[in-house]
């Protein structure tokens, strides 16, 4: 154990003293929170996937996601009427939603007869989030549409936005924990990677083997440093958030296992890439290959649903999926049920890669 | 006869159709520097890797402290300090961080003075201050042998410790070596430098391919194989000439000097007595001993420059 700590402590020093470790480890995601923070806070995309529990299955209800379905602007998605709406959204993670209560073609009917209340439509998600505005707008649109049926009449239907979770959730509040499990894939995928190939060549590897020190003490160290450097940065990460964007986001118990976990796993697929590559500059580049592709499809930057359908199955074939998932669920939306699924995902996949990475990769010459 | 630290037994390393190590037998002794000299390519560092437990053999058997470097080296490992041929620090770790770096791995706590006097040791705590990438070729080579030592180990091996540096930096690292035989410590040295191994070896092994050619102390394997001594017998002239062929020997004529040689199982001061006895008249006489560069010429039929084969 000492020796880890040597190890551990050795590493820890030389890692802060190379100042691209330090500016990706701990600076890059900040600046990548303020940038993309400020953009996406303020604008939208056009493409939304709206699950819809009708629980009126009326004329009217039906003509209304007719209009819904005609727009082009919504993938309408059916949920089940005996399903609870709130905890479906809260298991699916969506950030966007629509039910139409009981009576909503009573009250159509009624209303275009001039009495009774105008029915309501609840639009239930992420009022910040650019989807939700979007979905709020065109919602309202065919809302109004409906007016057309009758005779003078106004709000024959209003959409009813409804926050999911707390109602002050911004955006930040789901890019946050999606930076932090970019980053925990970022420092040590890439730096383990590049540091296998360069130990291996640099003949360290040879100099530590004729050390006491063992192999799995080595890893370990260096799964623990990258550990107690993403709590770093968990840690900046959450103080930018607060005091640039006034973030909600909260540090869970199951948030530190879920990062503790996923340095554990990305930690272990640098290693296994770094015992195939013979140069720190290939290592790079494999990594690059590897982890840019999965950046952009895991749902860090861009929600999954709106990717093509064969890019979703792709999606939930990465680890990082889950990471994102998990965090946003545990730390922006209370839902450690759905985290701890993910836990248990990325806990066994990467058990598997650390065996087979340590297996992979040796200290001795051929 | 001494304790033996080392001792390889019919170790083979093959890599397709070469053998990189063919067959190779050694022993070294407790307290004894040894040197394995030989060109590029001879196998010297496929060898000591093997004995460094860095390295598996194909065949053959090797012992470190009495045990298999393949199955218990782990039991002798805090006893054996290291300094590979491609030996670099740490860029980012200052000269006493990285000691006190290996002292943790080998379990042994040093205090800021015991890592001083080490870095003493090896003319290297004036540079305590800076990273080590920033350190020159031999102030590298110098912390590595500083490494090598912070586990206080019985037996250390220096792959082509002074390769690729500067005649000065390679006579202080030849200081650092002298004192470990000095201390008694048992020393595994790689070289391609004969007047390094002629210089530090107790014992030297001649490699050439896989095959050790030739072992013994300098002073035997100049004796045996360096092709006898020349004498030079100033202003002898031609009657000395004459006088040394009728004593059975051969030689040439320069300006009256006449060169003669003496083959390498006479003893030059048993020739002189002879010369002398028998009136051969000259008025200064000089000797020019053969070197292991001779030796090795002998016996690999080549010389070797900068560690190549010529």
């Amino acid at each position: 154990m000492s020796r880890m700590f040597a190890d551990f402590k050795a590493f820890g020093r030389a890692y802060l003293r190379s100042r691209t470790g330090f500016f990706f480890a701990l600076i890059f995601p900040v600046i990548l929170i303020l940038v993309f923070g400020a953009i996406f806070s303020q604008t939208g995309t056009q493409k939304i996937n709206l699950p819809v529990q009708d629980l009126d299955n009326s004329y009217w209800s039906q003509t209304y996601l007719r209009f819904i379905n005609q727009t082009g602007a919504f993938t309408v998605q059916m949920i089940s009427s005996d399903i609870d709406f709130d905890q479906y959204i809260k298991d699916e993670l969506l950030v966007l939603a629509m039910q139409i209560p009981p009576g909503f073609g009573t009250n159509v009917s009624n209303r275009l007869n001039s009495t009774g209340p105008p029915a309501m439509i609840i639009l239930k998600g992420d009022p910040t989030n650019s989807y939700f505005a979007i979905g709020q707008g065109a919602a309202n649109a065919v809302a109004s549409q409906l007016a057309f049926y009758g005779n003078h009449v106004n709000d024959v239907a209003v959409v009813q936005p409804q926050t999911i979770g707390e109602p002050q959730y911004t955006f930040i509040d789901f890019f946050v924990p999606g930076m932090i499990a970019f980053t925990a894939l970022t420092t040590p995928l890439f730096s383990m990677s590049t540091i296998c190939s360069e130990y291996r060549n640099r003949g360290f590897f040879k100099l530590l083997g004729s050390t006491p020190l063992k192999k799995s003490e080595w890893l370990a160290a260096k799964i623990l440093w990258y550990i107690v450097l993403m709590l770093a940065s968990i840690v900046i990460m959450y103080a930018v958030g607060i005091a640039a964007f006034s973030a909600h986001f909260t540090i869970t118990p199951m948030a530190i296992l879920l990062v503790i976990v996923g340095v554990f796993l990305f930690t272990s697929l640098g290693m296994f890439l770094g015992v195939f590559v013979n140069n720190p500059e290939s290592a790079a580049a494999l990594a690059n290959a590897i982890g840019f592709p999965m950046m952009f499809l895991s749902g860090i930057f861009f929600q999954l649903d709106s990717m093509p359908e064969y890019l979703q199955y792709i999606a939930k074939a990465l680890p990082l999926t889950y990471l994102a998932e998990g965090l946003r669920a545990t730390m922006s939306l209370g839902n450690d049920v759905v985290a701890a699924t993910d836990l248990v995902i990325l806990l066994v996949s990467g058990i598997i890669l650390f065996i087979v990475a340590a297996r992979a990769m040796s200290w001795k010459g051929k | 006869m001494s304790e033996v630290v080392l001792e390889a037994t019919g170790l083979v390393k093959t890599y397709g159709d070469l053998n990189a190590v063919d067959n190779l037998d050694l022993q070294v002794f407790k307290g004894e520097v040894y040197s394995m000299l030989g060109p590029n390519g001879a196998g010297k560092t496929t060898t000591v890797e093997i004995l460094e437990g860095l390295r598996n053999p194909t065949s053959g058997t090797a012992k470190v402290f009495g045990l298999d470097v393949m199955k218990d080296y782990d039991k002798v490992r805090s006893k054996v300090g290291v300094l590979p041929q491609t030996f670099e620090p740490w860029d980012r770790l200052r000269p006493p961080e990285a000691i006190e770096y290996w002292a943790s791995l080998f379990g042994r706590k040093m205090t800021k003075r015991d890592i001083h006097a080490l870095l003493e040791k090896v003319d290297l705590a004036h540079k305590d201050k800076v990273w080590g990438e920033r350190l020159s070729g031999g102030e590298k080579r110098r912390l590595g042998i500083a490494m090598a030592l912070v586990g206080d180990p019985e037996l250390i091996f220096l792959d082509e410790p002074t390769t690729g540096l500067d005649p000065q930096a390679r006579k202080g690292l030849w200081g650092i070596i002298h004192a470990l035989g000095d201390a008694g410590k048992t020393v595994f040295l790689t070289t391609h430098y004969l007047e390094e191994a002629e210089n530090l070896a107790d014992r030297v092994s001649i490699m050439n391919k896989g095959k050790i050619v030739v072992s013994g102390s300098p002073e035997e394997l100049v004796n045996l194989y360096g092709g006898g001594t020349h004498v030079i017998l100033r202003g002898a002239g031609e009657p000395g000439m004459a006088s040394l062929e009728k004593l059975g020997y051969k030689s040439t004529i320069h300006d009256r000097d006449v060169t003669v040689h003496v083959p390498s199982l006479m003893r030059t001061k048993d020739f002189m007595v002879q010369i002398n006895q028998t009136g051969i008249g000259y008025k200064d006489f000089e000797t020019r001993r053969p070197s292991l560069e001779d030796v090795f010429f002998n016996m690999v039929g080549g010389r070797m420059e900068e560690g190549v084969l010529k």
